[in-house]
């Protein structure tokens, strides 16, 4: 654990002014196997203290790649000096932001950073499965990938905290060839928080999803394109959340908003179908905790669940301390930064769309002619909510049944338009989080969802 | 700089005291000063001073690697050992080695910031926006001065220094009427120093003014072939897809590349020369040397339509049995064409001008599907309207056998230099 920094410095802060002080460490493992070969065997580690001071309506920040006192107090001068330099140019005029609750919330418990040696040691007998039993395949690409957020936070005004956040993941990848010699390729994700040993008990138990994911592959190679156009579409939880995140989420993140997103004049209006509801939850969702639960945020918030959509309607933004005062919101916990050297943005958590009541069996019965669409290696969206995700892995419905594996391909909409089109919600939801939303900074950010039945414009041959 | 030699002498007497039969250490010392404007107003001053040590041991042919940021002595003990722990841990592969040529002592200006010219160039950047395209709102601009010290060593005697400094300016905007909005576009680029505007530098009036030009849209209607002309802005990021796809490491190493045997053979129109050039004069602070310690020199990947080298670290060249690349960076330079922009979009009958392209990663057989993005309308050698909701589909390497044109008119953003391009036969679906 790093050494108590940020709370001891707390009486050195300007009287007056929103001061923040961060102690950060960030470890990161990685290891790949490329057709077998150790391609990547690699450990990061970073860490250091800074500290964000608020004056006249900006903010100076300030970071040292140290863990210490002295580091600390070396940043808090600069930030100090910074956000005085960018007050007397800018002269934005603002007051001091509006209070909020204060406490100390308890230091979470300690965990183990594991040596390389343990994530290689699972991988290899993973490998040697996957080589043994489909000998035939073209490559496979096996990563195990751990990282970890150290931080303990004070401010001036906000709660003290001290917490630990690893996740764990394996990355599987299959490759073959389609007729013609056509590479296509599988992949999926396992993993979620805690550390890579509480992840993963046994290689053993990861061999049932990978002849999983081989059937997947197999079906694939027999694929066929999808059809260009618009189409009714089974949207897999993991989309459903992905769309909840991409499409949604970053429009109705208050700095977003204040850039001109579509979402701005769009609050209290129905902007989804009445079936559709959505939540960014901070620590606990449907009666479980989070994929990747957040109890502070770096602001010194304490954290909880920010709604956005109810019964189809929008019904809030996320904000930090600064843009709730100017949106008359309160703030919930989403201002997140990444590394040491970071200063806090409007981040997301857990985003995800609430399920309904619908069955999934019955949803793909009540398809004619469309596609279920399983899982996607990336997702882009735009402040005006038109978005783009690349599907890896679909089927075709036809008659109410799945059909033939689709080859790679890509959906797009305009989010809400495209929301409003949803007819169905299933009553199960799909999480994931091994990703990193991107702005400005990486942050690791958790999505889920129920299967939606909904209009998608699909590319294709 | 004694601090970083120091240590990497540190860590490199560390690595072979515990048994590295072959080792490199990389220690860097930074400095950012960053001005953030969010929603058009000055938002944060960033001051952060950050330092990085990289480690490589290679111990009976197996290759550890380490990164942490202190210098503490300790701490760079301690990386030491993990870093070793690591290579024992991995698997003998003796395809693992380091540069044992090279070197050299490398400085660029300009090392100090100005941070008042800064600040001032910043706001006359806002200004000019706000009078010259008033329908633009700035969503979020970073401007930066970055200070670098860093030196590199590793146990074959190889030794690099360099000390630098560059300014960054990152933009991202819209255009907006009423409930109308555009598009976010934005533009990303180096300069090495304050004497122009910003705004006189790599395209922005031009994608500004685009900005405000694709506030009202319309999608393109049916689906059929037509010619798409990438903007340079555009080009980049479809290059950069192309390389994963056909000559990087995973994908020769796994022999999954549709252009492993395809080196010495043609490609591409002939029409189409494409470097990897940290030297040119138009990139600013181009890599000098090789995570594996080779100086850094400028080649041709493609020339004429041949392709010439694959993007190969050592390590995957002696898996692979091909050369290395000569430099790991990807600092795109494209040869111009000879026919201006307005010619090319004159030769065609249907089609689009894609500013930026969202799509799915395209798998190993190079299919894409995306949105077209900060697009145009061509039609009838025009360009007539912006679209929305409009998706483009073809195939990466298909795609550069049908280059229609390349302008003469190139852009720079200090990492890369690029023209137009023009191709035929993409999939173009609308409502």
């Amino acid at each position: 654990m790093i050494p108590k920094i940020a709370e001891l410095l707390r009486g050195q802060f300007a009287p007056g002014a929103h001061s923040e002080l961060r102690a950060q460490r960030s470890l990161t493992r990685r290891v790949t196997l490329l057709q077998g070969n150790l391609t990547r065997n690699a450990r990061a580690e970073s860490q250091g203290v800074s500290a964000r001071v608020y004056q006249g309506g900006v903010y100076g920040f300030a970071s040292q790649a140290e863990l210490s006192g002295e580091a600390a107090r070396r940043a808090l001068k600069t930030a100090t000096g910074n956000a005085k330099f960018l007050d007397g140019h800018a002269r934005r005029g603002q007051g001091a932001l509006p209070d909020i609750s204060s406490g100390a919330l308890a230091t979470q418990e300690d965990f183990t950073d594991l040596p390389q040696k343990h994530y290689l040691d699972f991988l290899r007998p993973l490998d040697a499965y996957i080589a043994g039993k489909y000998p035939g395949l073209a490559s496979r690409s096996l990563v195990a990938y751990a990282d970890s957020m150290e931080k303990q936070l004070a401010t001036s005004d906000g709660y003290t905290s001290h917490i630990l956040a690893p996740r764990s993941y394996i990355y599987i990848f299959l490759n073959d060839k389609a007729q013609g010699g056509m590479p296509v390729e599988v992949f999926k994700t396992y993993g979620g928080s805690g550390t890579f040993d509480i992840q993963f008990k046994a290689p053993e138990d990861l061999y049932p999803e990978v002849d999983r994911l081989y059937e997947h592959l197999m079906k694939k190679r027999e694929g066929v394109f999808a059809q260009a156009g618009k189409k009714t579409v089974i949207l897999h939880g993991e989309l459903a959340g992905m769309l909840a995140h991409e499409a949604v989420g970053h429009t109705v993140e208050a700095d977003l908003v204040m850039g001109g997103s579509v979402a701005g004049p769009m609050l209290h209006e129905m902007v989804a179908s009445p079936l559709v509801s959505m939540t960014d939850f901070a620590h606990s969702a449907f009666g479980q905790e989070a994929p990747l639960p957040v109890y502070v945020d770096d602001e010194g918030v304490l954290a909880e669940d920010a709604e956005l959509i109810r019964n189809g309607r929008l019904t809030g933004y996320m904000v930090n301390r600064e843009l709730g005062r100017h949106f008359s919101m309160r703030p919930q916990g989403n201002a997140r930064a990444f590394g040491f050297n970071d200063e806090p943005l409007i981040r997301m958590r857990n985003t995800a769309v609430l399920p309904g009541r619908d069955k999934f069996e019955d949803m793909i019965a009540s398809v004619e002619d469309g596609y279920y669409l399983i899982s996607s290696n990336n997702g882009q969206a735009d402040t005006t909510g038109e978005f783009m995700f690349g599907i890896s892995l679909g089927y075709e419905i036809k008659n109410g049944r799945l059909g033939r594996a689709i080859f790679d391909t890509t959906i797009s909409g305009i989010a809400f338009d495209m929301l409003k089109t949803v007819d169905r919600v299933s009553d199960r939801v799909s999480w994931s989080s091994s990703g990193f939303c991107g702005k400005k900074q990486p942050m690791p950010v958790g999505l889920g969802g129920p299967d939606l039945r909904c209009q998608v414009m699909i590319g294709g041959k | 700089m004694q601090i970083l030699n120091d240590t990497v002498a540190l860590a490199l007497e560390a690595l072979s005291g515990l048994g590295a039969q072959i080792c490199s250490a990389r220690a860097v010392k930074s400095c950012r000063n960053e001005f953030n404007v969010d929603g058009g107003r000055f938002s944060l001053f960033r001051t952060t001073l950050d330092s990085a040590l990289t480690l490589q041991a290679i111990k009976d042919h197996k290759r550890g690697l380490v990164s942490g940021n202190s210098f503490d002595e300790k701490a760079v003990r301690l990386a030491a050992a993990d870093c070793l722990a690591s290579a024992e841990a991995g698997q003998e592969d003796t395809a693992w080695d380091m540069a044992d040529t090279g070197g050299g002592d490398f400085a660029q200006d300009p090392y100090e910031p100005d941070m008042d010219r800064l600040f001032a160039r910043t706001r006359e950047m806002l200004e000019e926006i706000k009078q010259d395209y008033p329908k633009v709102i700035v969503e979020q601009l970073v401007v930066s001065h970055v200070q670098a010290d860093s030196v590199y060593e590793n146990s074959k005697g190889v030794r690099y220094t360099a000390k630098s400094g560059w300014y960054e300016v990152d933009i991202m905007f819209s255009g907006h009427e009423g409930d109308k909005s555009s598009s976010f576009n934005g533009s990303g680029f180096l300069a090495d120093s304050l004497e122009k505007p910003f705004l006189e530098l790599a395209g922005l009036r031009r994608l500004l003014a685009d900005a405000q030009n694709q506030i009202h849209t319309t999608p393109a209607s049916g689906t059929g072939e037509g010619a798409v002309v990438f903007t340079p802005e555009c080009l980049g990021s479809i290059l950069y897809e192309l390389a994963g796809n056909y000559v990087s490491d995973a994908v020769l190493i796994d022999g999954t590349s549709q252009w492993k045997d395809k080196l010495g053979r043609q490609v591409a129109d002939p029409s189409l020369t494409l470097r990897l050039a940290p030297g040119d004069g138009r990139i600013i602070s181009g890599e000098k040397y090789t995570e594996e310690g080779y100086r850094s020199e400028d080649f041709a990947l493609i020339e004429k339509g041949v392709l010439k080298q694959f993007l190969l670290s050592d390590y995957a060249a002696r898996k692979t049995g091909h050369t290395r690349a000569p430099n790991s960076s990807f600092a795109l330079v494209v040869e111009p064409g000879d026919l201006p922009l307005e010619n090319i979009i004159a030769s065609i009958e249907k089609g689009l001008l894609v500013g930026r392209y969202s799509g799915g990663a395209a798998g190993t057989n190079g299919e894409f599907s995306g949105v077209a993005k900060n697009a145009f309308m061509i039609e009838g050698g025009k360009v007539t309207h912006a679209v929305s909701e409009t998706m483009i589909a073809g195939n990466l390497a298909g795609m550069l056998d049908q280059i229609i044109g390349i302008s003469r008119e190139t852009v720079g953003d200090g990492t890369s230099v690029l023209p137009w391009l023009a191709v035929r036969g993409i999939t173009i679906s609308g409502q």
